[in-house]
């Protein structure tokens, strides 16, 4: 009798164990049925809002009968989420990730994670100024379709001919305009804190004119013969945005905005400026149709910077997982994806961007773009060029949402980048760091 | 051995091999990890001691913030969940009319996740559209209007009244058990012998519900202590760091892939729990002896 009880347990115990693990591989009945599921795992701005990449997954799913699972992270989620996907061997077969030539290979370690797309033909089609940022001792691991990256000011013409002001070229025109749009109960700038990661940006997309202030700027940060908190330039772009919080240029209670009701401030004419990439005139007339031919942009002038702070490595780019078990699917994937008129359909129907990092594909940048390039000094934005940046870029954004609040100060912010770029190179056994 | 001793683990067997598989083994090894430099951006995992304990505990001021403000949401929200769930309690075993329809009512946020809760009272404290702002400003209350989630004043206080909102109900369902758990006979014979209700309060309901206060005080420390589901939806630390608890830098430090000093992090978390948990048992233990 107690023998029968004990084996009922054990039976028991078993029978939990197995419905235990039916249940955690439930994940991959789809190969049962003969069917292969790729899961492809990205940040909400890694593929178009439009659902461009949606739907021409379903068409390849129709060719060849091979399932593309979207699974979609909110931007301040992912770069967390993924880092540790990687590291428990859950990463979806395709995952996006943000990219820069620096932080990549710490980010994906490649060698371990993605799949060694080198000798792929779409490979060398790609842009040469994407390839380093997707690229790891002299092999290529992702695939992008980003343009190279550059933020301008959006400007409302109609409320600068009202108000006979001209787009600001030092920091001191930029306040009085912004003293004369708030003067017509208007919000100057367009500032979104709650989304972490916005007003991040001055500090580096104005990183060319630090270094064109101070040359070698970047390399002796690199090598770790200065500190960033030494950066005077930087500090005052950092002193400049407490002053246009203080002064209310940002609205008022601006720290629970988030970037995507930008457009719609920027469109209602609630906002006179916002910050946003080449494109947007079509995103805002899109919803808000006259807007249309209503929109300029300018360089950012914070610290009187009138360089364009240009990014190589755009945004996010898609690796295939080194352990997936469909590696050869994810190939064929990325080879469907990239021949010339599905490029061609990502550029057109996506959100859009005016360039892509496919010399074959043609740019739609206006004669605007093209003129004031030309009128306009370029560099290097500072978290593409700088170690231990870009990976403490949401970390910063808290640091500024708390200056805002006030509870930090500039120099604060500084020290704490500081601290985390010797954290970061410390646990990467960083050689100018010993 | 008895056949009747080792009847018992005939059943509980199952039971302890998934704890330990699933509970004492991985705790153990993030104790482990602790003392280790783990991170995601190298396979290696070497043994450096207590570096990281040095780190958090003496070398960085804002670990000792995270400490401060998970210990002050702690006290707070566990005050005010102990004392207003036993004031609703009190009020919905008084003869209250439809006390069940309340009692439902108070208890139903307990079941809401705190991603939905979240969301709502986000919605609700939007500083320029928000519920609460709006009808002050047309009460003609503005000065009352607040940043309710980015000020430095308002964010933790904020936070604790949602968090308290949320969980006083199951508290309150607690006291209710205890309290229809007290025989009538006691306030009876103080009725008798002319006792009013304060007396009947301190001399009878409290002493008498003491084993129910302890388990609620117990839950509401260790769940206070582990709090990050209501910092991360509403404010996610900020503004700055104002409202980071000592689980928003575990989740930190484990995203920015350094393993280790997040499992330190936990274990500190855990020896602070266990402390406190252990004394506030026996503190309360000693005055159930009614």
């Amino acid at each position: 009798m107690m023998r029968k009880r004990f084996l009922f347990s054990l039976a028991s115990v078993l029978l939990l164990s197995t419905l235990l693990l039916a249940g955690c591989n439930s994940g991959k009945s789809a190969e049962g049925s003969g069917k292969v599921t790729l899961t492809f795992g990205t940040s909400q701005s890694g593929i178009p809002r439009t659902g461009i990449m949606q739907t021409m997954a379903k068409e390849y799913e129709q060719e060849t009968g091979v399932k593309i699972d979207f699974q979609v992270v909110p931007d301040a989620q992912w770069r967390d989420l993924i880092k540790v996907k990687l590291a428990s061997g859950e990463a979806p077969d395709i995952f996006n990730v943000d990219v820069d030539p620096l932080s990549m290979p710490a980010n994906v370690r490649p060698e371990e994670n993605a799949i060694d797309l080198t000798n792929e033909e779409f490979t060398g089609r790609m842009s040469e100024e994407i390839l380093p940022t997707v690229s790891h001792n002299d092999k290529v691991y992702g695939v992008s379709f980003a343009p190279t990256k550059i933020w301008y000011v959006y400007y409302n013409k109609r409320i600068f001919a009202e108000l006979g002001i001209e787009p600001p070229t030092s920091y001191a025109e930029f306040k009085t305009i912004s003293q004369k749009i708030k003067d017509k109960d208007i919000i100057p700038f367009y500032q979104a804190p709650a989304s972490g990661w916005y007003q991040v940006l001055p500090l580096f997309e104005t990183g060319p004119n630090y270094e064109q202030t101070t040359a070698g700027t970047y390399e002796k940060l690199n090598n770790n013969e200065m500190k960033v908190a030494d950066m005077t330039q930087l500090k005052t772009v950092i002193e400049q945005l407490k002053e246009f919080a203080d002064l209310g240029y940002f609205g008022k209670d601006f720290l629970s905005n988030t970037v995507e009701a930008g457009i719609e401030a920027f469109g209602q004419e609630k906002a006179a400026m916002l910050l946003r990439v080449p494109g947007t005139e079509k995103e805002v007339s899109e919803a808000y149709p006259e807007m249309e031919d209503n929109m300029g942009f300018f360089v950012m002038p914070w610290g009187d910077n009138q360089t364009i702070g240009v990014n190589p490595g755009g945004s996010a780019a898609m690796f295939g997982n080194k352990n997936s078990k469909h590696p050869e699917e994810v190939l064929k994937f990325f080879r469907w994806i990239t021949e010339h008129d599905h490029l061609q359909r990502v550029f057109d129907e996506g959100e859009g961007n005016l360039t892509i990092c496919w010399p074959e594909i043609e740019p739609k940048l206006t004669q605007d773009y093209i003129d004031y390039e030309k009128n306009h000094e370029k560099g290097t934005v500072m978290q593409a060029a700088v170690k231990y940046i870009d990976p403490q870029w949401m970390d910063i954004g808290k640091d500024l949402s708390g200056m805002f609040a006030g509870a930090m100060t500039p120099d604060q912010i500084l020290q704490n980048i500081d601290k985390r770029r010797a954290e970061q190179a410390k646990v990467l056994k960083d050689e100018a760091w010993q | 051995m008895n056949a009747n001793k080792i009847y018992p683990w005939y059943f509980s067997t199952g039971a302890i091999v998934l704890y330990l598989l699933f509970i004492v083994a991985p705790a153990l090894l993030g104790i482990y990890y602790s003392f280790t430099d783990w991170n995601s951006y190298s396979s290696e995992k070497n043994f450096i001691g207590l570096e990281h304990f040095r780190t958090i505990l003496a070398g960085d001021p804002t670990y000792l913030l995270f400490i401060k403000n998970t210990v002050l949401f702690t006290l707070v929200t566990s005050i005010a969940k102990t004392v207003l769930g036993l004031f609703l309690a009190l009020l919905l075993v008084s003869g209250v009319k439809a006390a069940n329809l309340h009692r439902m009512i108070i208890f139903s946020p307990q079941v809401l996740s705190f991603l939905i809760v979240g969301l709502v009272f986000k919605s609700l404290l939007d500083p320029n559209n928000g519920f609460v702002n709006v009808t002050l400003r047309s009460m003609g209350l503005d000065v009352l209007a607040q940043n309710w989630l980015g000020s430095l004043t308002w964010a933790m206080p904020s936070i604790m009244a949602v968090d308290t909102w949320k969980g006083m109900g199951y508290i309150m369902v607690l006291f209710i058990a205890g309290l229809l758990a007290i025989p009538r006979d006691y306030y009876e014979a103080a009725s008798i012998d002319g006792a009013g209700f304060g007396q009947k309060l301190f001399r009878i309901t409290i002493p008498m519900l003491m084993p129910t206060i302890t388990i609620a005080t117990v839950l509401n420390i260790t769940y206070g202590l582990r709090v990050f589901d209501a910092v991360y939806v509403l404010t996610n630390g900020g503004p700055g760091n104002a409202t980071d608890v000592i689980n928003t830098a575990v989740y930190s430090s484990f995203a920015k892939g350094y393993w280790g000093l997040g499992s330190a992090l936990s274990t500190i978390l855990f020896v602070i729990m266990a402390i406190i948990s252990f004394f506030i048992i026996r503190l309360m233990n000693r005055k159930v002896e009614y």
